[in-house]
């Protein structure tokens, strides 16, 4: 005698959609549940949102320059701090072949100090220079502004930099370590977590300012290769780690990104910080989760051991709590997804910082409102599987 | 009401039994309840076999295992000692997993309807019909008629909170009988109904016990049931105490009344003889009872003839209506006749404690018994 175990076809493919109905039967339940899980899949979208934001805009400027290969100091553990290396470095990098061209670019995060024209304070911001003709930018407004970079002590300001900056071209002028510069143009770039504003301009400005606060001539923080067309980039690379001395360091763009990356993520404390609050919300959501699981499961053990008896094997019984589980995470999370665009966008213009909803932001949000939904599900629904069917007589 | 019977689409085939083969079989079942020191006998050596087409109806009082022992049937416990068949298939030895589809040729009626508040009537019915084998329209056409026929059909998208207590029941009641099963256990399903309600419950169930040959074991106290029952069943303390097919309680009832020596007895003490009644046949030559033995039964035939033998001698015989044996009973004395079966004999057969019981019971009775006796002397 053979006797089968699993649903007939006919159950499996036009079955009750109890799961569906166990959801949608009471509105104002749903609501609430959905606000509940939507709360905590905000939480996450947040964290995710401000993890984001901080990386893109710590991430902004190495997008924005216009190179394949880039050069800096080996003993760097993030783009953003400095170990300057003498410009004649890349003269050596000029003569491999492949190589375009090899352009200095000079930064500063530490030593340079604006003054808010409006009401004089005094600001720590950074700054970035490059030889006005050998431009190291992509963006187009700092292209199309350089020719006014090349007189002296100007400069171009970051107009989406933080207001108490004052970096307002129609400012015209302003004191950059106590030098005064001429306002020429401005760019907008905005703030990361590190600094609050940007200026930009020429390598000999950029010596002037600092000339005054170091005494000695600067060096530079990378230098940006620009391949031959067709040249091989791993080649090159190669090349250039073999000829360039041991103490600097050739990325790819990607190279380069990644390790910034990497830093923020497992070194700074911003990373960590950011993923131990989306942990928060994942938790708080399976907490919430749960009790309405559970809530859910006990006031429905009496029909769930019914359908035990009456032959549903516990399999379909799983299945339909993890599906309402699923549902209600869904239910919770499609509001909480176009509440956080609203947020993000908000939250961007008054912190000034990249906060964009990605298909990225978006999978991970609903993988973890999932994950969180089913976990707890998985939990709760052990009193459906120890309902014993023979207690409903 | 009783004989109201609709016509029925077919029974589904039973998998592993013939259709005439018993529905229930229970024997020598124990069962018990918690641990160790904590074990607790609920059951005592239980034995029962039910045919296709009863409606069996139970009582007893409160804790007398009643429920238990339809669990046990259900196959919605694990038998701890003794054999029961279901259909064919003895629980004991299927694993949990076949005991469930043992479980979906059973219809269940609970004493809560335990229906999905989130699903309408005809979604709960559907719930335990998309559990059959029928064809998706044939299997809706059937909820629906059978919502139609518990006289739901304008409620049939109606939720349970829409419905009166009555109402939720008949839904459950529908839920039960929709995959047309062969054996149906309730559990005072008409607790909740009016009686109109009751008495299209209990046409539904005898149409599924004539129709469908289902067996239905029914605990309840609802004596517009019990009128209706095939059997009675009446446990007490974990045992099976009387188990009445009232068909052939009827037919001793008949077969009593017009004799001289139970005339005497009420309608309450003619019934309370029947009941304790047992039927059993003999072939053609085989002998009943033979002379210089000691008595031990009391004989009343039921169908066929046998000869009353004297020291060899066919000295009478005795057909359908006469009985035989209450001689020696009342004397004490050893068998006086041979009496064997001359063609193919039913017998109706009351042991002597109950013959005792009986007498002492009626003083009427007895003197009959005594007067009948002095005429045969």
């Amino acid at each position: 005698m053979s006797i089968a175990t699993s649903l007939p076809g006919r159950a499996a493919l036009h079955p009750v959609p109890l799961a569906w109905r166990n959801l949608t039967a009471n509105k104002r339940r749903l609501l609430r549940s959905s606000g509940g899980i939507g709360f905590a899949v905000l939480l996450m979208l947040m964290q995710l949102g401000f993890e984001r934001a901080f990386f893109d805009s710590s991430l902004m400027v190495i997008r924005g320059l216009d190179g394949d290969l880039f050069v800096q100091s080996a003993h760097k553990y993030q783009f953003a701090t400095q170990d300057p290396f003498p410009a004649a470095e890349l003269d050596a990098a000029r003569q491999i072949p492949g190589v375009a061209s090899a352009r200095p670019f000079y930064a500063d995060w530490f030593d340079m100090f604006w003054k808010n024209p409006a009401d004089g304070k005094i600001f720590l911001i950074r700054a970035f220079a490059f030889d006005p003709d050998q431009p190291v930018f992509s963006f187009a407004q700092i292209n199309a502004e350089r020719g006014r970079l090349k007189s002296p002590d100007t400069v171009l300001v970051d107009r989406r930099g933080r207001p108490f900056l004052g970096m307002d071209r129609t400012a015209g002028q302003s004191q950059l370590n106590g030098v005064t510069v001429k306002i020429v143009g401005n760019f907008a770039l905005g703030p990361d977590f590190m600094s609050d504003g940007t200026v930009v301009m020429s390598a000999r400005t950029f010596a002037d300012v600092l000339h005054g606060a170091a005494g000695n001539p600067p060096g530079i923080e990378a230098g940006v290769i620009k391949l031959a067309p067709g040249a091989d980039p791993a080649r090159v690379q190669a090349a250039l780690k073999k000829t360039l001395p041991v103490g600097l360091s050739v990325m790819t763009k990607d190279q380069l990104i990644a390790f910034e990356r990497k830093f923020q993520a497992e070194v700074s404390s911003a990373g960590p910080i950011f993923a131990i609050g989306t942990v928060v919300g994942f938790v708080v959501g399976m907490l919430i989760s749960y009790q309405i699981t559970y809530t859910d499961v006990a006031d429905q053990l009496p029909q769930y051991a019914t359908l035990k008896a009456i032959g549903y094997p516990t399999l379909f019984l799983l299945r339909v709590v993890l599906e309402q589980a699923a549902l209600n995470g869904l239910a919770g999370w499609v509001p909480a997804w176009l509440a956080s665009i609203l947020l993000f966008r908000v939250i961007g213009e008054l912190a000034l910082l990249p906060m964009r909803m990605s298909l990225g932001i978006t999978l991970l949000s609903l993988g973890l409102t999932l994950g969180m939904c089913l976990i707890s599900a998985a939990i709760a629904v052990r009193r459906v599987v120890a309902a014993d069917p023979a207690e409903v007589f | 009401m009783c004989a109201m019977v609709a016509e029925r689409p077919a029974p589904i085939p039973a998998e592993a039994a013939p259709a005439s083969a018993p529905v229930v079989s229970v024997d020598g079942l124990n069962h018990y309840y918690g641990e160790g020191v904590a074990r607790n006998q609920v059951l005592f050596d239980n034995r029962i076999e039910i045919p296709p087409g009863q409606l069996v109806v139970m009582t007893g009082p409160s804790g007398a295992g009643k429920t238990t022992l339809l669990t046990l049937v259900g196959a919605l416990r694990s038998v701890h000692e003794g054999r029961i068949a279901v259909l064919g298939r003895d629980l004991g030895r299927l694993p949990p997993h076949d005991l469930v589809a043992v479980r979906r040729e059973i219809g269940f009626i609970f004493q809560m309807h335990n229906l999905f508040e989130a699903l309408t009537a005809y979604e709960n019915v559907k719930m335990a019909e998309q559990l059959g084998h029928e064809p998706p329209e044939t299997g809706r056409r059937h909820c629906l008629e059978l919502l139609e026929r518990l006289g739901l059909g304008h409620r049939i998208d109606y939720k349970p909170r829409l419905l009166s207590g009555g109402e939720r029941q008949r839904v459950a009641i529908a839920r039960a009988l929709v995959n047309h099963p062969r054996l149906v256990l309730a559990d005072e399903p008409t607790a909740a109904l009016d009686k109109d309600a009751t008495r299209v419950v209990i046409e539904l169930l005898k149409e599924t016990t004539v129709a469908q040959q289902a067996a239905v074991i029914m605990v309840t106290h609802d004596y517009r049931i019990i009128e209706c029952a095939d059997r009675l069943v009446h446990m007490v303390d974990g045992r099976i105490v009387s188990d009445v097919v009232l068909h052939d309680a009827l037919r001793i009832c008949e077969f009593l009344r017009p004799i001289d020596l139970f005339r005497a007895l009420t309608p309450n003490q003619l019934t309370h003889v029947a009941e304790k009644m047992t039927k059993r046949h003999f072939s053609s030559g085989e002998t009943i009872i033979r002379e210089g033995e000691a008595a031990t039964e009391f004989f009343l035939i039921s169908d066929g003839e046998v000869e009353v033998v004297r020291a060899e001698n066919e000295v009478a015989r005795l057909g359908r209506g006469d009985f035989f044996g209450e001689v020696a009973l009342l004397s004490g004395e050893l068998r006086n006749a041979t009496i064997i079966a001359a063609e193919p004999l039913e017998t109706f057969v009351l042991g002597k404690d109950d013959f005792q019981a009986a007498i002492e019971a009626s003083p009427s009775f007895r003197d009959q018994l005594y007067r009948v006796y002095f005429q045969r002397h």
